[in-house]
């Protein structure tokens, strides 16, 4: 089984946004939106001893995501393989997931008035291809690969190298993109950026807690009906048949 | 598509499968998501190579229905390996920009006004034709001077030999490279070239001085520099402002503006005194040792910590870091280097000290280029100009490039009329009210002549003056002469195809061209017809199979970068007068000029002024791409930065909108001010290319400010005529 991971190397990012237009143009994300984008931390330190940061944000991919969570009709959903996705065709576009995200991953594209968000490439994915954004990355700072794999990458940099994820202790919900760095550097990106505690996570738990007995009640009924309805065809048929 | 299976279930299969884990090693094949498709829609690719700057990266532009969807990276690239740029991901935003010039057109108004007529291709170029002959006729071909820019103009370049003048300059020499192909090649015998080659990923010690990689975006000079750094190479960063290469640094020097070669000095002193130079390399192939270890030895760390504001420990110690990782020193000799006029004597420093440290065409240093051998076209030679040159290459400015031009020379001769009156300016590829400093004086010319042509894409400032405005397809739409590139490891062949047809009326350039030679009667200059016949003319003794390099965009040839590989029929390497390294120059001194280089105060600002400084941003080129809507969307206006303590003398606030003025009242629009550490107090940073004047594009429009209309004055190099632009000062105004 795979655990795919993003790893950016914050040590040789430049912040020049390739990935972030590679990937507006990959997924036709309408102008002024964005599923990853570089920000910059700001200058820290006393002169001349400074210290500067690119943070590179997108969708984290999530062990224990809250976007899942907080979705009320089940259209973020995560994989076995640890992407998570959102199902265009049960989306609504009520927004919880982006109040849930702590890491402002998601957007609701003003096109389709639904959520929109990195799905690490994935038809790329299953065309062999790179991540858009790890193909394209000027400074050869993105990597992509599967965690489960030792061979990897990734795999070395976050057992070997000691890729750091952005987490704090109040907000640990292990997000599968890494950041290796200098420590002041990861410190800077996650003290400027540090991920917010998940919004909102309980109307969409509740609302589909009380949802939940109805839904599975009006799919009993229905597997129930068309239970019946079969076997009644099956004798009324066989009747009608015999008339 | 197979029906009923959805993309949930599918990732689920695939994933289960394993088909995916493959990734990287064999493409896994997707129902859903095949190679060659994008979405429902069947794409074709066609390989060609970017213009959205000049480094010319490979890109795949996937294809639809006569529609460019995307352009991506082209993995088989032997430079850029798949990575683009911002910028290059961008293009299909300049191919389908609404503001783009759309057909030819005349103008009817007043210069400047900007009213025109449209008119067809045939008028427009029976037009220009007639212009031309009238202009031989009368005042002598040399009256047109032609100012290009790029490889696309490279056609025009023979159209405009072939008419008879000689007048053609670029601002890629006198506002940008000049200094460092010359102070170089006075050093070595040979400039560098671009792509740059540099051996940022072998390199043990980056050094840069102002070059501002990660800011200024070359793909694969970023890469290099990044991986370079990730195996372990240290950075010294020599730069007034915290640039993004600072930030990376090991060693960021906050150097006083103006004051680099007395750094150089002194490096080159701790070394000689030190004597951790490269001695063999020194003995073996340099002349002038002697001289300039008598030179340099009054100038001590102490000496320069004074004049550079840098501790002389620090001073010291970066050059003990250069002395323990030579020869791999990549010690970047920089792009754009007209900054204070004195900048080839300062590129002979850096050039010096590349070869005390025994760098040059050594690993992890400066490499050497390798050539290869392209088809020739029979072709008369071109008429012999009867006049000299207009722009001083050669007389006023004695180490002037001929090929390349001195764009103010020419500009200077158009405003004074002498040597001759010049008459009339074709502008290609360029937007010289952005491109050339001084732009009253710019545009005083253009008030002179009696036709000013532009060929450009978007309706850039220029085009409100000009008398004819061509509409040139964009790069995505045209064919172009292929990069024949030498200065990288492996040298390559890349060529530029059309993606789709033209929009509108626009023509590519290589059609206007022979149009244009059709109608002057020089069409033996043009023995083709098609692009495709020249591109055959062309590869032909390189024994390249065309199909394969009209599938993959480019190929490359084995290269010889490194003095231990090199082989006889490569040449001298150091094809100097003396056949060695010139650290002390002969030449320069035959022609009046320090043998040596050595440190000249450059003036400081005025009390209440800052230097202005100037760059780059890695989303935009020159002044070129701020009507993208992609990269606008990214960035949209340039910011002024101002230190802290300077902006809370000045009780300024952050995102603070204020109009700067220089030191002759030239004011510039609003611009934000940016408060930050990062950088000296005495300066005042911005990026280039924005505050444009043309209202028609929407986008750009007065967004921003423009350095460039700040730079009234400008310090001109005496060896080979670059405009040093870091020579102007601005005060902050509030509004």
């Amino acid at each position: 089984m795979a655990r795919y991971a993003m790893v950016t190397d914050l040590r040789k990012c430049v912040g020049c946004q390739a990935c972030t237009v590679a990937c507006n143009s990959e997924w036709e994300v309408p102008t002024g939106f964005a599923r990853t984008h570089v920000h910059a931390t700001g200058v820290a330190g006393v002169f001349p001893d400074l210290v500067s940061s690119f943070y590179v944000a997108q969708c984290n991919h999530c062990d224990h995501p809250a976007c899942t969570k907080a979705c009320p009709t089940g259209a973020t959903y995560q994989a076995e393989n640890g992407i998570v996705h959102i199902d265009r065709n049960l989306c609504i576009g009520c927004g919880y997931c982006l109040e849930a995200c702590p890491y402002g991953a998601r957007y609701i594209s003003p096109t389709i008035k639904k959520a929109d968000k990195c799905d690490f490439c994935s038809p790329r994915l299953e065309r062999g291809q790179e991540p858009a954004c790890v193909l394209t990355c000027t400074a050869h700072a993105k990597f992509f690969g599967n965690l489960e794999d030792p061979k990897s990458e990734v795999f070395n940099m976050v057992y070997e190298q000691g890729a750091r994820r952005l987490e704090t202790p109040e907000v640990a919900i292990g997000p599968n993109v890494y950041y290796l760095g200098k420590k002041e550097n990861v410190d800077l990106v996650l003290a400027t950026f540090p991920p917010h505690r998940p919004r909102l996570l309980a109307p969409g738990e509740i609302w589909r807690g009380y949802l939940k007995p109805f839904i599975l009640a009006a799919v009993g009924a229905t597997f129930l009906g068309q239970a019946v309805a079969f076997f009644h065809q099956l004798k009324v048929g066989e009747e009608e048949f015999e008339k | 598509m197979s029906p009923k299976l959805t993309r949930r279930d599918f990732i689920r299969s695939s994933s289960l499968l394993g088909a995916v884990t493959t990734l990287g090693t064999a493409p896994a094949q997707s129902a859903e998501h095949p190679p060659g498709w994008r979405g429902t829609t069947r794409v074709e690719t066609i390989a060609t190579n970017c213009e959205m700057c000049f480094w010319r990266c490979g890109v795949l532009a996937e294809v639809a229905h006569g529609k460019v969807l995307k352009l991506e990276g082209n993995p088989s690239h032997p430079l850029t390996k798949g990575r683009l740029c911002a910028k290059g991901n961008a293009g299909p935003k300049l191919l389908y920009d609404p503001d783009r010039l759309k057909y030819p057109m005349l103008r009817v108004g007043e210069r400047g006004e900007g009213k025109f007529k449209q008119v067809s291709w045939d008028q427009a170029l029976d037009f220009l034709a007639g212009r031309l002959t009238e202009f031989k006729q009368k005042y002598g071909p040399e009256s047109v001077a032609f100012f290009p820019h790029g490889v696309a103009s490279a056609f025009f370049h023979t159209l405009m030999r072939a008419y008879g003048t000689h007048n053609i300059a670029e601002p890629a020499f006198a506002q940008c490279r000049g200094p460092r192909e010359v102070g170089y090649a006075l050093t070595f015998g040979q400039g560098l070239g671009s792509p740059e080659p540099v051996d940022l990923e072998e390199s043990k010690l980056i050094v840069l001085i102002g070059t501002h990689i990660g800011e200024n975006i070359f793909t694969s000079q970023v890469t290099a520099f990044a991986d370079g750094l990730s195996r372990g190479a240290k950075l010294i960063v020599v730069d007034p402002r915290f640039s993004t290469a600072a930030a990376k640094a090991d060693w960021w020097l906050p150097i006083r503006p103006g004051t680099d070669t007395a750094l150089l000095l002194a490096w080159m002193h701790v070394l000689i005194t030190e004597e951790s130079y490269d001695k063999e390399y020194i003995s073996r192939y340099a002349q002038g040792f002697p001289e300039l270890a008598a030179h340099v030895k009054e100038f001590t760390p102490e000496w320069a910590e004074t004049i550079t504001e840098l501790p002389a420990a620090k001073i010291r110690a970066t050059a003990r870091a250069m002395a323990a990782a030579k020869p791999a020193v990549a010690l970047h000799p920089g792009r754009h280097t007209t900054w204070y006029g004195d900048d080839t004597q300062r590129a002979r420093a850096m050039a010096i000290l590349t070869a005390l440290l025994g760098s040059w065409g050594q690993k992890g240093g400066i490499f050497l280029p390798t050539a290869i051998k392209t088809g020739e076209f029979r072709t008369p030679a071109f008429p012999a100009p009867k006049r000299e040159r207009a722009d001083g290459a050669g007389t006023r400015f004695p180490l002037a490039s001929e090929e390349q031009g001195v764009t103010n020379g020419l500009v200077d001769a158009t405003v004074s009329g002498k040597p001759y009156p010049i008459k009339a300016w074709i502008v290609y590829g360029q937007n010289v009210l952005e491109s050339i400093p001084q732009r009253p004086h710019t545009l005083e010319a253009i008030r002179k002549l009696d036709l000013m042509v532009v060929v450009d894409v978007l309706p850039m400032e220029q085009t409100y003056y000009a008398d004819l405005v061509l509409p040139e397809a964009t790069y995505l739409e045209r064919y172009d002469m292929p990069q024949i590139a030498l200065s990288a490891k492996q040298p390559y062949i890349a060529i530029r195809q059309p993606s789709v047809e033209p929009l509108y009326e626009s023509k590519p350039g290589w059609w206007i061209t022979l149009q244009m030679a059709h109608r002057l009667g020089l069409e033996a200059y043009f023995p083709w017809k098609t692009p495709e016949e020249h591109l055959a003319t062309l590869v032909q003794p390189l024994g390249v199979n065309i199909d394969t390099l009209l599938t993959r965009g480019a190929v490359a040839f084995p290269g010889r970068p490194y003095i231990a590989e090199r082989l006889p029929e490569d040449g001298p390497l150091f094809p100097t007068q003396s056949g060695k390294i010139e650290l002390y120059s002969p030449l320069l001194k035959q022609l009046g000029f320090d043998p040596l280089p050595r440190y000249a105060p450059v003036g400081e600002p005025p009390v209440g002024y800052f230097r202005l400084l100037y760059g780059r941003a890695p989303v935009h080129s020159f002044a070129r791409s701020q009507n993208n809507a992609w990269l606008d969307a990214l960035m949209d206006e340039n910011v002024a930065w101002i230190n802290e303590d300077a902006a809370r003398d000045l009780r300024l606030a952050e995102g603070q909108q204020v109009v700067l003025e220089n030191q002759d009242g030239a004011k510039s629009l609003p611009i934000r001010v940016s408060i930050t550490k990062g950088i000296r107090r005495d300066c005042l940073y911005m990026v280039h290319g924005f505050g444009h004047e043309s209202r028609r594009l929407k986008l750009a429009y007065h967004r921003g400010a423009s350095d460039a209309g700040l730079m009234t004055r400008v310090k001109v190099d005496p060896i080979m005529g670059g405009t040093g632009m870091r020579v102007n000062f601005v005060k902050v105004v509030k509004l």
